[in-house]
């Protein structure tokens, strides 16, 4: 499981989190919702690795390990793995080769041997028929020319490939439409299972339509200022986040 | 930014000693005495038992030689060369020109094997059933050492030999071609080729003949203090095809090493020659000692109508390299085209590119250039794109990219582009960013090491190029090209 | 090498030549065989100025390489409008001068700075300082419109203070030989640079368009776009330079360079440069040069246009993109007015 204890992040100079504690027990998905510039893609960059998110006190955990002493990729290794708001492009690189560089990177880090060609291709054309993806995209440079709502389901295959512990979906939603977005969330509730969490950061309530949380927690001012279950993200959408703005501040 | 600083950090420990290539063989050789005169070039043309017309060519390229100026214009920086301290002439001891594989010292035999160079027809043949072959000439500093496949070649009609044999055995197509495509006179590292080439590889592929192999030579430096100037001449006859990969590199050695060859190619009506070059000189230590100054010119006259020459080239190595491969496309709807990756590191400088000249009517080219800079290296894209009036409906494409490594690496484009007719039309596209901390991130958020997900990286940047390379080549560029940026030599 | 030593030293073979790199697409000593003696002083132009319409809120004319001022100063305050004449009215003769222009932190100023003939085979040659002290803020117009047989090389160092805004459009007709220089000091630190050029030729007339811009330090941005028509026997050459020095990281360049060659004999030669040292940047360069689109023209004419106008609407397409972008709403309808008026000759 996550656990994370009082944690300060800064970027330069200025402090985005500022003791902010949370439990996401297996098996559990946990919301975290917030207005914009709380630090939630701070939390979701933080927990992956990314340089220039300081960690100044504090500590975070997934099954007792620190993830925080670990690089970006060997935290991959120990299953984080992140869904990005904004997927990035790699020219001239095909969506497969990518992900089968990353999976054995991260098989070979756990000590574990690679896969071969055919087992990859037949995961490879399983995950792509799930996520209603033609097969033949992931021939293409990963997400060069790709929609939005094409980047995000490349995510989901991605994450539905690397078979991570610890899933972090930062503003999975954005940019999507209504039929994409039952396609990725159907990917994504497919991998609930007791010896995975997830930890489910947004905006808007939409998407806990779709992914149903155990848990909700209300990020504001980079704290968590309220917790509760998923009826609070209801609570959210019809009265707003200000009056845990102001608490905050 | 610490994932880049510490590629950048990595790539600036990488020393020159992470070169394989760069053990010395020690064989007995023969040398010319040190420095350059009219007699040097009499001593080399002997040497090869040249007939007098060969020697008259030579002595009148000395002369005009004297009398030029070294080129200054390109973005390399470089001491002085003294001429006169160095051997134009280096040969392992026996008699010169190729020999059959058993009279070749076993020693040379072995440098090539190191090197992974398949010099033994049966080796090649036990390979993979269905992979493609590849004939080899063997280039030991001064001469060619072995040339195989010869038979079959010949039972298709195909020259291929060293150039000493080609001058002997078929003077005819020598004294019609050579020269023809680069005069002595084209420029200063021309003409002291033209007066002292040594050796280098002759094809010639007669009319309608599809060569049934790939034919490639496979140039070594060995000697010290020694100018490596082989001359290569490649005739494609109408309707003819042939692929062409020469390979090259050398021992690590203090001293800087020039290497000042002249390929041509001629491309008859319906010709097709394909031409890729991996080449990897030693490229001097991390502080930019020692290494090789490649000074070459490389041309290609797309002489017939309808004729194609494609240039594909890999360059990681070498201190200096200063080098355009060219064509002039003269004939109706000829084709050119330039596919080039250029990586430096370290102190190396590149100023690399190409010149297509459109004369004849209805003529394309194309020109693909991915250029990669890291440490405190100077990379430059240099490139002449014209159109003559009578070339109507000329067509050119370029794309020129640039890829930055680090603080202090330094990537210029410096593109030429002349226009004389209405009806051609010209494109060009440059762009130059820095390798992008974002996708490094990515691509380790996804449990890619760094170096992996910096090879995955530039290998995504260079791709276009790479696919133009026949496979192995490929391969063999792509290990190439993650070796000189990230020193994960195994 | 330059035109100013050689003037002095009166030594036509101090002149650049096609030998120099800057030089190779404008001959200036194959021009110039000798040194023509000085121009004599003339009467001021009774006719208007080019783009006369613009109204400004001073002028300062110079006739014959003799300047009425020797510079102008831009305080900060209101936007201000600067005419600048440079009159030639000679034959045969040499004539040239230099001035200086400062903006102070905060100025605004539009100039319109136009070069005009009145004689033949005159050889002009003028050179501009230009300051801008922080946040200026200068809209730099510039018209050239001289004979067909005179030589004019005008020259410009512009040099920028972080917050400085310069945006310069050069349009000319082209000569015998005609080159307008500019070389920017860029410094960054939020400071933009827009570099635009038209040129428009036909004849045997030749104009160069030449830019070199430095940019020194980070956060610089620099837009450029040049086009160019040539017909006839017209050249038409574009060099434009960016340099990134060390340290200028974060450096934000795009050029782009488009000509259209109207018919075979024509010549258009372009050399855009890249030249970075610096790390974190982001610079781009495109360039085209090929014909007007045969497809669009049979399209016009199958719609009943006559072949000349559909030629003249495509080619007021192709370059209104660089007028368009004239901030200075009276220049700008002035500039248009001239560019239709020149079409016309090119179609």
């Amino acid at each position: 499981m996550l656990s994370i204890e009082n944690l300060h992040v800064s970027i330069g100079d200025k402090e985005i989190i500022k003791g902010l504690s949370l439990q996401v027990p297996a098996g559990e998905v946990h919301a975290v919702m917030g207005p914009n510039g709380a630090g939630k893609s701070t939390l979701s960059y933080t927990l992956a690795g990314r340089a220039g998110y300081e960690v100044t006190e504090g500590m975070a955990t997934l099954d007792g390990e620190d993830l925080l002493a670990l690089e970006p990729n060997e935290r991959a290794a120990k299953g984080v793995f992140l869904s990005f708001q904004y997927p990035l492009e790699i020219p001239g690189v095909p969506t497969l080769t990518f992900i089968r560089a990353a999976l054995n990177a991260q098989r070979k880090a756990r000590g574990e041997g690679e896969v071969s060609a055919p087992a990859f291709l037949k995961l490879a054309r399983e995950a792509a028929g799930k996520l209603k993806i033609d097969f033949d995209m992931l021939k293409r440079p990963l997400n060069v020319g790709f929609s939005g709502g094409e980047k995000k389901r490349m995510e989901i295959l991605q994450m539905a490939m690397l078979s991570p512990r610890l899933l972090i979906l930062d503003e999975t939603d954005s940019g999507l439409d209504i039929d994409a977005l039952r396609i990725v969330s159907e990917g994504v509730n497919a991998m609930r299972s007791p010896d995975r969490s997830m930890l489910v950061i947004t905006h808007y309530q939409r998407l806990l339509d779709y992914i149903k949380p155990d848990r909700v927690h209300v990020l504001a001012s980079g704290r968590i200022v309220a917790s509760g279950g998923p009826e609070l993200a209801l609570e959210l959408e019809a009265k707003g986040y200000d009056q845990y703005a102001k608490a905050a501040a | 930014m610490a994932a880049v600083t510490q590629t950048v950090e990595h790539v600036a420990s990488l020393e020159g000693d992470k070169y394989k290539h760069g053990f010395v063989t020690d064989i007995a050789q023969d040398f010319a005495p040190k420095g350059l005169n009219a007699d040097t070039v009499r001593f080399i043309s002997a040497k090869k038992g040249e007939p007098e017309w060969m020697l008259q060519g030579r002595l009148e390229a000395f002369e005009r030689w004297q009398a030029m100026e070294e080129p200054t214009w390109a973005r390399v920086h470089y001491p002085k060369i003294d001429y006169q301290d160095l051997y134009y002439y280096a040969a392992p001891k026996a008699r010169a020109g190729p020999m059959s594989l058993d009279e070749v010292d076993p020693q040379l035999l072995e440098t090539y094997a190191k090197l992974g160079i398949p010099l033994r027809e049966q080796e090649v043949l036990a390979g993979v059933q269905g992979a493609p072959r590849y004939a080899v000439d063997a280039v030991f500093d001064s001469v060619s050492v072995t040339t195989t496949f010869k038979k079959e070649l010949a039972g298709a009609g195909v020259i291929f030999c060293s150039m000493s044999e080609a001058v002997r055995e078929h003077p005819e197509l020598v004294k019609q071609y050579l020269g023809s495509v680069v005069p002595a006179s084209d420029n200063y590292f021309a003409c002291l080729n033209a007066a002292v080439f040594s050796d280098g590889s002759f094809v010639y592929v007669p009319p309608g003949v599809r060569c049934p192999m790939e034919l490639s030579t496979y140039f070594r430096i060995n000697a010290e203090n020694t100018g490596q100037f082989e001359r290569t001449l490649i005739i494609a006859d109408k309707g003819a095809y042939v692929s062409y990969l020469e390979g090259c590199t050398a021992p690590m050695r203090d001293e800087n090493q020039l290497h000042a060859a002249v390929v041509e190619l001629v491309a008859l009506d319906d010709a097709q020659i394909k031409y890729s070059t991996v080449q990897n000189w030693y490229p001097g230590d991390s502080e930019g000692k020692g290494g090789i100054y490649n000074f070459v010119t490389k041309r290609a006259d797309c002489r017939g109508d309808r004729s194609k020459v494609s240039w594909t080239q890999v360059e990681t190595g070498s201190a200096i390299t200063w080098k355009y491969p060219s064509c002039i496309l003269k004939g109706e709807d000829s084709v050119g085209e330039f596919y080039s990756i250029a990586v430096t590191n370290g102190r190396q400088q590149a100023d690399t590119g190409t010149k297509m000249i459109h004369l004849g009517k209805g003529s394309r080219s194309r020109i693909i250039s991915k250029g990669i800079s890291a440490g405190r290296s100077s990379n430059t894209y240099r490139g002449l794109v014209s159109a003559h009036q009578k070339a109507s409906g000329a067509r050119n494409f370029t794309q020129c990219d640039s890829l930055l490594i680090g603080k202090h690496a330094a990537a210029h484009t410096t593109p030429y582009i002349e226009a004389r007719t209405a009806s051609a039309h010209f494109e060009h596209e440059a762009t130059t960013t820095r390798l992008s901390e974002d996708q490094l991130f990515y691509a380790m958020q996804r449990g890619l090491g760094q170096e992996e997900a910096v090879s995955l990286l530039v290998n995504g940047f260079v791709r276009e190029v790479l696919q133009e390379l026949p496979m192995e080549f490929a391969v063999e560029a792509q290990k190439l090209v993650a070796i000189s940026l990230e020193g994960s030599v195994g | 090498m330059s035109l100013m030593q050689a003037i002095k030293a009166r030594d036509a073979s101090l002149l650049p030549s096609r030998r120099d790199e800057a030089w190779r697409y404008s001959d200036l000593r194959a021009a110039i065989r000798e040194i023509p003696g000085a121009s004599p002083e003339a009467s001021r132009p009774t006719g208007p100025p080019p783009l006369v319409d613009v109204e400004a809120d001073h002028e300062i004319l110079v006739l014959n390489g003799r300047a009425e001022a020797k510079g102008f100063l831009a305080v900060a305050g209101a936007p201000i409008t600067l005419r600048l004449r440079i009159v030639s009215d000679a034959e045969h003769t040499l004539h040239q001068s230099a001035l200086t222009l400062d903006l102070e932190p905060g100025a605004d100023l539009t100039l319109i700075e136009t070069y005009e003939g009145q004689g033949s085979a005159y050889v002009s040659g003028f050179s501009l300082a230009i300051s801008l002290g922080a946040g200026a803020r200068l809209e730099r117009i510039v018209l050239v419109d001289e004979p067909a047989d005179a030589i004019s090389i005008s020259r410009s160092e512009i040099e920028l203070q972080p917050g400085a805004r310069l945006a310069q459009t050069v349009v000319c007709s082209g000569a015998r030989l005609q080159r307008h220089e500019t070389e920017v000091r860029h410094p960054g630190g939020g400071a933009d640079v827009r570099l635009d050029g038209l040129y428009l030729l036909d004849g045997k007339r030749h104009a160069d368009l030449t830019t070199v811009l430095a940019h020194t330090a980070p956060d610089g941005t620099t837009r450029q776009l040049t086009k160019g028509l040539a017909k006839d026997q017209a050249r038409g050459v574009f060099q434009g330079r960016i340099l990134v020095e060390e340290g200028a990281d974060r450096t934000d360049a795009r050029m782009g360079h488009h000509a259209l060659l109207l018919n075979d004999g024509a010549e258009i030669d372009a050399k855009p440069e890249l030249e970075i040292y610096a790390d974190e940047v982001s610079c781009a360069h495109g360039n085209t040069v090929g014909s007007l689109d045969d497809a669009a023209l049979f399209y016009m004419r199958s719609r009943g246009l006559p072949e000349a106008e559909a030629r003249a609407l495509l080619m007021q397409a192709f370059v209104g993109e660089v007028v368009d972008r004239i901030e200075h709403d009276g220049a700008r309808a002035a500039v248009q007015a001239w560019v239709a008026r020149r079409l016309e000759a090119l179609a």
